[in-house]
């Protein structure tokens, strides 16, 4: 499996320019082909902008329904246990909609993996309030401002985790650190744990932000949203 | 022509036990059975009513509104089943049988049982039942329950009265 | 339906006869959630030994099943009334993807929690529900026999057609006790396949980009449909050849109109029964062809009119035979509710 620029498909979708999507999808690829893993690897996909990975890789990938990912992929690896699920979604369809399942499959510590994308907003819909918008944030639908801290997903989650079940936050600017945890997260899944991965990410177009003040808003989540493993 | 039972009482008082045995019986000798329970939503203490029919033909309908022979044994079931009630061709009604009981003994834990006696000695002269498998599948379901000798009496009682 | 005679009676009820249908279709896994009068044949499933999961909803057990299908798995859910609501996201995901996705509907009172016991109103739900056309197998069984059998006919169908599979069955056959012939090798079971195999970069998707793509895909899939409509869509006839008054009835509702017929022609009245036995695809050819011949249209159901609006739909519309309606909402219809009904009317 390769990621050249050749072997990408010539209607591969579009993500926005500055996106972080691609970032993580690419690490994640890398990952797979360390391990040669591809073969056994099955992404599944939330409907929000993580929809557009779905011919970004060359695994087997399936889109799903917004919030219902991670029962997807529940089912799948009890059907085929030596599959590689990965379940692909944003902060939305993890943490509201999707909160439900991801809490109970955690509980019931399904030797799945989460990837979490979180740029704080509902992204494909415009920009709307989500559970890790952070407080006084303005949006569409929050015109006064958010009234909750954001959302900590992997710290939740660790208080209905096994031991074992590796839970971790990192950002999109920091390669390396992505490669450990999803290679982790991976060998989590292989032990027969639940594993989930959060990536604070670039969403320029809804954060309204140009060239570097991108960054700078990346690394101003870093100080609301802790990195590290949980 | 389905013979018809309607079986009615308080939800613990052992009418779905009773449904067991005469369904069971019937069915060991060969005849076309239908036995359908309807209960509320408590899970204590609502009403509890069984609709079973015995006959030679696949039965069609799982529930009927006349009925061959039709079992009260609580205030409760004569209360739900008025409409039932009118169009019964025998009625069991507990009342009628408070001093019959008492005379006898039977404890109140057992009425279900004395009214199964009776219930299948009218259905073994019909040649419905088969008494063997009833009795059997009596003392799989209470023979090793504290009360069995109860029972037993209660069920014998039953069978006895003239 | 066959039933052949050297094989075992034995006293099941609807939910011992669904669980049994559901081993020997070669279903590996159930997904459920406690609901009544659906819960028994969860329970009953995991005593036999089935692999299950209780999930913490409906939705999830939904798309667990859509994730194990999608690997090669044979897997269902039973659920009822508020639960075949939320089961809709899963089904239309189903339809969307072309899933073999098995479900049997408890109908029970509605809408909202309405009863726990019984009715026929989760039709539209069954063969509507969603977001989608309606391209799905929905099978009405009148009696044990037929829930075995339909049950059998889910799994083989859906997996050979790729429609999520509805047996559509209610509280009351669900938990009447009675004497059922298993005609177990009388079917060939359709093998499951993965759909997505490892290896094999396949790529999934159910939104689309254009109104375009979505429309051609949805035209292939129709045609994929109504091919097999014609081989699918079932009915049983009573007495149809010279039926003045034709009744339309489906699941136990149909049960107890075969008995009402009996009645009526006993009486010398010509009542005859067309009873579908999948709701969709609906036995169109059969409908128009006595509807056209009867004097009167009965349609009887536990529902206001949620089998009539089917009926209608397929309909030819230049049959122009009185059609009369006896429906009672999530209440039982026994053979002399109808019988009346005709004789009085007559």
């Amino acid at each position: 499996m390769s990621l050249s620029h050749n072997s990408m498909p010539a209607n591969l979708a579009k993500f926005c320019p500055g996106c972080g999507h691609p970032l993580v999808l690419m690490t994640l690829g890398k990952v797979l082909e360390e391990q040669k893993t591809a073969a056994e690897a099955v992404l599944g996909l939330d409907i929000g902008c993580s929809l557009l990975a779905h011919n970004f890789l060359p695994i087997n990938t399936f889109q799903t329904h917004h919030g219902r990912v991670t029962p997807v992929i529940m089912g799948f690896k009890r059907a085929h246990p030596e599959s590689v699920c990965i379940g692909y979604t944003g902060d939305g369809g993890a943490y509201a909609i999707g909160l439900q399942s991801l809490l109970w499959a955690a509980r019931r510590d399904e030797p799945i993996t989460v990837l979490v994308v979180n740029n704080t907003v509902y992204a494909m819909t415009g920009g709307q309030t989500a559970p890790t918008t952070l407080k006084g944030q303005i949006t569409d639908t929050d015109p006064t401002g958010a009234s909750n801290d954001p959302l900590l997903g992997p710290e939740l989650l660790r208080s209905v985790c096994h031991p074992e079940a590796f839970l971790a936050r990192t950002a999109v600017n920091d390669i390396k650190t992505m490669k450990e945890y999803i290679t982790k997260a991976l060998a989590a899944q292989k032990s027969g744990h639940f594993s989930l991965v959060e990536f604070l990410s670039f969403c320029p177009t809804n954060w309204k932000t140009k060239g570097s003040q991108t960054l700078e808003y990346l690394e101003n989540l870093k100080q609301v949203f802790t990195l590290g493993e949980f | 022509m389905a013979y018809k039972i309607l079986l009615a009482g308080d939800g613990g008082q052992g009418i779905q036990l009773l449904a067991d045995v005469i369904c069971q019986s019937a069915f060991h000798i060969g005849h076309e059975v239908a036995h359908i329970p309807n209960y509320g939503l408590e899970q204590r203490g609502g009403v509890s009513l069984a609709f079973i029919q015995i006959d030679s033909e696949k039965i069609s309908y799982p529930k009927f509104n006349r009925s061959d022979l039709l079992l009260l044994l609580s205030a409760q079931a004569n209360e739900r089943t008025k409409e039932y009630q009118k169009e019964a061709q025998e009625l069991l009604r507990i009342d009628d049988y408070k001093e019959t009981l008492n005379n006898l003994g039977i404890k109140s834990t057992s009425y279900n049982i004395f009214f199964l006696g009776i219930i299948l000695k009218k259905l073994l002269e019909k040649k419905l039942v088969d008494l063997n498998r009833a009795e059997e599948i009596l003392l799989s379901r209470l023979g090793d329950k504290p009360n069995w000798s109860e029972n037993e009496k209660a069920f014998n009682a039953g069978m006895n009265l003239s | 339906m066959p039933v052949t005679n050297n094989k075992p009676r034995e006293l099941l009820t609807g939910a011992q006869t669904v669980v049994r249908a559901c081993f020997d279709a070669g279903a590996g896994s159930m997904y459920g959630y406690p609901i009544t009068p659906a819960t028994e044949i969860f329970t009953g499933w995991i005593k036999q030994g089935g692999k299950y999961l209780q999930t913490e909803d409906e939705i999830a057990a939904g798309f667990a099943i859509c994730g194990a299908v999608l690997a090669g798995e044979k897997s269902f859910t039973a659920t009822a009334g508020p639960g075949t609501v939320l089961m809709q996201d899963a089904m239309s995901m189903a339809e969307g993807m072309r899933l073999p996705f098995v479900v049997i509907v408890a109908q029970r009172g509605g809408p909202s929690s309405g009863t726990v016991i019984y009715s026929q109103q989760e039709v539209t739900l069954a063969c509507y529900g969603g977001n989608g056309e309606g391209l799905r197998l929905v099978y009405s069984p009148g009696n044990l026999e037929e829930l075995y059998h339909f049950t059998r006919r889910a799994f083989n169908e859906s997996w050979q057609y790729r429609f999520p599979a509805v047996v559509l069955t209610d509280g009351y056959l669900l938990k009447t006790r009675g004497a059922v012939t298993i005609a177990k090798d009388d079917l060939e079971n359709f093998p499951a396949e993965p759909i997505v195999k490892a290896g094999t970069n396949t790529h999934l998707e159910n939104i689309h980009t254009l109104e375009e793509e979505l429309f051609s895909k949805l035209k292939k899939y129709e045609e994929d449909y109504n091919k097999m409509s014609s081989v699918v869509a079932s009915a049983q006839e009573v007495e149809t050849d010279d039926a003045e008054i034709l009744i339309i009835a489906h699941g136990i509702v149909g049960a107890a109109a075969q008995a009402a017929v009996k009645i009526l022609r006993a009486q010398n009245i010509r009542a005859g029964l067309l009873r579908p036995t999948t709701l969709r695809p609906f036995p169109k050819n059969i409908l128009d062809a006595r509807a056209t011949q009867a004097k009167r249209i009965l349609i009887v159901e536990s529902s206001f009119g949620q089998l009539a609006q089917i009926v209608r739909a397929e309909l030819q519309p230049e049959i122009s035979t009185p059609i009369e309606y006896l429906q009672f909402p999530g209440l039982g219809v026994g053979p002399e509710v109808i019988v009346d009904f005709v004789t009085k009317s007559q």
